[in-house]
């Protein structure tokens, strides 16, 4: 059941929307199957002029299962940037800077998304284009080695965030065999390698370039029909694929796991601390549940945060992150502390308050607070049209479908402490935990 | 100079007549409020750099008189808001959003951070502390990029009003206390240097309040920069390169330009900046002739105006209008060997655009993309009430009207005459971080080649233009590069 508030709020908030759309997600959308399997997403908003064109491929850093080929989704990140026949690089740049297109794309575990954002009368044209490259990319392997030079300087501009690499640390101790053990952007050797995979290159667009893993958004000023008719006559004649990844399992963790990173430079020293969760689920609580967890105990209302980097002063930054994969993934909460000497006391204290939930119930209060924190944060999040495409890419990457979202928020309405307890005593326990510290200070990692 | 007079003309009367108000007013039920005070860095002291960073930073981040820093949290939670403060050079904004159903509440605890701060030293202490490691750790130790790009401002600028990083030293930052921080908000914090800015479906009665609520500050004294000493003359290249245990080589470059957003000649620059290399699209020259061709690295771009954070961000932030601006090229981390290639490619290019021009079939299709990317620009009503505020500070109309109607005039005759007037590819600023600065300082003052090393084969047009780029004359002496450690940047 909906909430009666989340109503509400969604009709107070866009007051010419349909009933269609009573949940949290305001505004009405049609989803439709193409008969090869693509699936198109139409959101009219009340933003005029600019249409955002999200197309997302269900293929991510997830399925690079080959050993040695990490990286490749997100490679293709790039490629598609390399043309077809009709539109080679140069006249693909063209056409979008004619039309004052943004344009860009992003590479994320489970997802590979392109984006457009335009006005409305260079619709046509743009489905066109993007039409054109999905189904007829064309490089050859001199193209291919010199992309693959670009995705290596992307590395390479990442490479001085401590950040970065403390995100590889933690994905390659806690998992040994799920493909989430490599970041999106892959191992550094698996990168250093790719300018000889050409014909893997062409594999993997061959198997996952195919209608039955896309899904095109279009949000924006635009008539749900017409859009129709545009996509089926451009993407009708896609050819549908029938490769199926088989993704490993991780099995369970059996006891907690440490990894240090020495950094070379001047930094603050991280600790991150980690814990294998479940897949992301819109019919049980536990998504929600574990969310609220990365909430309630350490974003900024949190007594943690208060007590860490308000009044002692020892952390200058702490943040959460829920798992929210399609398959199981980890809780993460990451502090940048200001001395070494304060490393293990600010992991220890993470822990006990992750771990704290299992044992004393959240209060009923703060979870109510929460709630209309988050009601409110969806609200604001939804403030242009790109905004509300990427949004709906993000929940279509996990279960094609925009409904997830109203699913996934419902469960949250109803979210107890009870739930919460439950979550924590199944998932923040000491074997599943992996800690990772970072420093430059010689020393520091022995344990 | 029109554009003094201009400014002069609006900081006078609002001595008389309160604060300027920009508003867009709308059915929407969010509400955006920005209050953009017109002081910045360029105010600072000259012995207390990074003074009108810390106090902006210690209002929107500790408590109000009345209340803590944790209970203004606490009590913008449910709501779901926050305040975002940043400062540049003459500008300092605190922004926020919030959904109609709260307004009241959030405009107190906004207005409060602003008219009543709490100045408590536990916040001002975290706050300090916070911003010498935005030096040290954020910027110094962890984004090569924008500390190149940030140490290129500080070296063209250097002994004028903009010649520190907007955050000070570490070293002056150490030595403030909460008295300095108080003693520069009475002085700043002034009516006359208030433009309050509104978005969204308040009411009328609201927009009064907040007018009678902002008339309590002292009316003036307006901070005034159409005056500022101009930067020192480049007369010949100079390099700047910092040492660093880094995996590759970041580049930044330019020199001041005397045009600014309502300037004559700036729309023909905005074209001129956009063909060359439009921030974060494939479309510019540079991406295409360094990243597209030749996969020299993530991406090369070009500036003609103040552009902070731009590897985080695909549009720059309103509200950093200047009346000083540079001309910029960014180019990201390149790999060391190919890394003395990919400045003279960079300079090869540039030297190209300021002999022939823009070839007339792509002044249309950048003109074209800039008429519409103003509608991207624009696209929240938080970013298109930061354009209009900029448009009030720069004695402009409307940008996107501003823009379209400039570019609709132009001509690439306009254009290229532009670049005559304002572009050169010598005497310049250029800064790298790298590791091997001993190797690359020899490259630069050398006169030997410095090719780039290939994992395909390449046309044989890019070969032989290579064989140009690969000799490309930097003009550089031993004593015209600098090597700097890290650990000195941004310290004293």
């Amino acid at each position: 059941m909906r909430s009666r508030k989340n109503a509400l709020l969604a009709m107070s908030l866009f007051a010419a929307s349909s009933l269609a759309a009573a949940g949290i997600f305001p505004y009405p959308y049609t989803q439709e199957d193409l008969p090869n399997g693509l699936r198109l997403i139409v959101i009219p908003t009340d933003y005029p002029n600019i249409v955002s064109l999200f197309i997302v491929v269900g293929a991510g850093s997830r399925n690079e299962v080959e050993p040695g080929k990490s990286g490749f989704a997100h490679l293709f990140e790039h490629l598609m940037f390399r043309g077809t026949a009709e539109f080679p690089p140069a006249r693909y740049e063209a056409e979008l800077q004619n039309d004052g297109a943004a344009s860009n794309a992003f590479t994320s575990d489970d997802l590979t998304a392109f984006h457009t954002t335009f006005s409305k009368e260079d619709l046509p044209r743009i489905l066109s284009m993007e039409a054109d490259r999905f189904q007829h990319l064309a490089y050859d392997p001199s193209a291919f080695k010199t992309e693959t030079l670009a995705v290596l300087g992307e590395y390479n501009k990442n490479s001085a965030s401590p950040a970065s690499k403390l995100n590889e640390t933690v994905r390659a101790t806690a998992f040994k065999v799920h493909t989430y053990r490599h970041t999106t952007m892959g191992f550094l050797k698996d990168i250093e390698a790719m300018p000889e995979e050409y014909d893997y290159s062409r594999q993997f667009f061959d198997r996952y370039y195919r209608p039955e893993y896309t899904t095109i958004i279009v949000a924006g000023d635009v008539d749900a029909k017409k859009v129709r008719s545009m996509v089926d006559e451009r993407w009708g004649a896609w050819k549908r694929g029938s490769f199926k990844p088989s993704i490993p399992v991780e099995p369970p963790q059996d006891a907690p796991r440490f990894a240090h990173v020495d950094w070379p430079v001047e930094t603050l020293p991280w600790v991150e601390v980690a814990y294998h969760g479940p897949a992301y689920t819109d019919t049980t609580a536990e998504t929600a549940a574990l969310d609220a967890i990365s909430r309630l105990g350490f974003d900024q209302t949190s007594p943690l945060y208060q007590k860490l980097v308000i009044e002692e002063q020892k952390v200058d930054a702490l943040s959460a992150g829920p798992p929210d994969n399609l398959d199981p993934e980890l809780f993460t909460v990451r502090a940048r502390v200001k001395h070494e000497a304060d490393l293990p006391y600010v992991q220890q204290q993470i822990i006990a308050t992750a771990q704290g939930f299992g044992t004393t119930p959240v209060d009923a209060k703060k979870l109510e607070i929460l709630k209309q924190h988050l009601r409110y944060e969806f609200a604001l999040q939804l403030n242009n049209s790109e905004s509300i495409a990427e949004t709906v890419a993000q929940f279509v990457a996990l279960r094609r479908t925009p409904a997830t979202i109203d699913r996934y928020y419902d469960e949250y309405a109803k979210l107890t402490p009870e739930d919460i307890r439950k979550a924590a005593r199944k998932y923040l326990i000491d074997r599943n935990r992996t800690v990772v510290t970072l420093s430059s200070k010689p020393g520091v990692g022995a344990k | 100079m029109r554009r003094g007079a201009v400014l002069f003309a609006l900081t006078a009367a609002s001595a008389f007549g309160g604060p300027r108000i920009v508003q867009l007013p709308g059915k929407s039920p969010l509400v955006t409020l920005r209050f953009v005070f017109t002081t910045g860095s360029a105010s600072d002291p000259s012995d207390k750099p990074g003074l009108a960073h810390l106090t902006a930073a210690l209002m929107g981040d500790g408590g109000t008189k009345d209340l803590t820093y944790k209970q203004i949290v606490d009590a913008m939670y449910p709501m779901a808001t926050s305040v975002d403060v940043y400062s540049d050079k003459e500008m300092t904004t605190f922004v926020g959003e919030t959904h109609i159903d709260n307004l009241d509440k959030f405009y107190g605890l906004m207005r409060d951070m602003i008219l009543h701060p709490g100045w408590r030293a536990d916040d001002f202490k975290r706050v300090r502390d916070d911003s010498i490691n935005a030096l040290r750790v954020s910027l110094r130790g962890n984004n090569d990029e924008e500390l190149g790009k940030e140490e290129l401002y500080n070296v063209i600028y250097r002994g004028r009003p903009y010649g520190h990083e907007n955050l000070g030293t570490a070293a002056a930052l150490g030595k403030m206390t909460v008295a300095d921080l108080r003693d520069f908000y009475r002085g700043h914090y002034t009516q006359a240097n208030l433009i309050i800015g509104i978005a969204g479906g308040y009411s009328p009665e609201f927009l009064a309040r907040v007018k009678r609520d902002f008339e309590t500050l002292p009316a003036g004294p307006a901070d005034r920069f159409d005056e500022m000493p101009l930067p020192a003359k480049i007369t010949h290249n100079q390099a700047t390169l910092v040492q660093k245990d880094t995996r590759s080589v970041a580049w930044s470059l330019g020199y001041p330009i005397d045009v600014k957003r309502g300037d004559p000649d700036f729309p023909a620059l905005l074209v001129a900046g956009s063909w060359l290399g439009q921030h974060r699209e494939s479309g510019g020259r540079l991406f295409r002739r360094m990243r597209e061709l030749r996969g020299l690295n993530y991406g090369d771009y070009a500036y003609m105006e103040y552009f902070p954070r731009g590897m985080f961000r695909f549009e720059p932030e309103p509200n950093l209008a200047r009346h000083q601006q540079i001309f910029q090229i960014w180019i990201r981390p390149v790999e060391p060997p190919n890394a003395v290639f990919a400045l003279r490619l960079a300079l090869f290019e540039l030297d190209k655009m300021v002999k022939n021009g823009i070839p007339p079939a792509e002044f249309e299709k950048t003109r074209s993309f800039l008429s519409k990317y103003v509608n991207i620009l624009t696209k929240t009503k938080s970013a298109e009430l930061g354009y209009a505020i900029d448009s009030e500070y720069y004695g402009i109309p409307n940008y996107n009207e501003y823009i379209r109607g400039a570019l609709a005039k132009l001509t690439v005759a306009d254009v290229n005459a532009a670049i005559g007037r304002h572009l050169r590819a010598d005497n310049l600023d250029i800064v790298g971080v790298a590791k091997d600065t001993d190797s690359i300082r020899a490259a630069l003052t050398g006169n030997s080649a410095t090719p780039i090393h290939y994992n395909a084969t390449k046309p044989p047009d890019v070969i032989e233009e290579d064989k140009i780029v690969e000799r490309w004359p930097f003009g550089l002496r031993a004593e015209d590069v600098t090597v700097v450690p890290v650990e000195t940047v941004f310290e004293n």
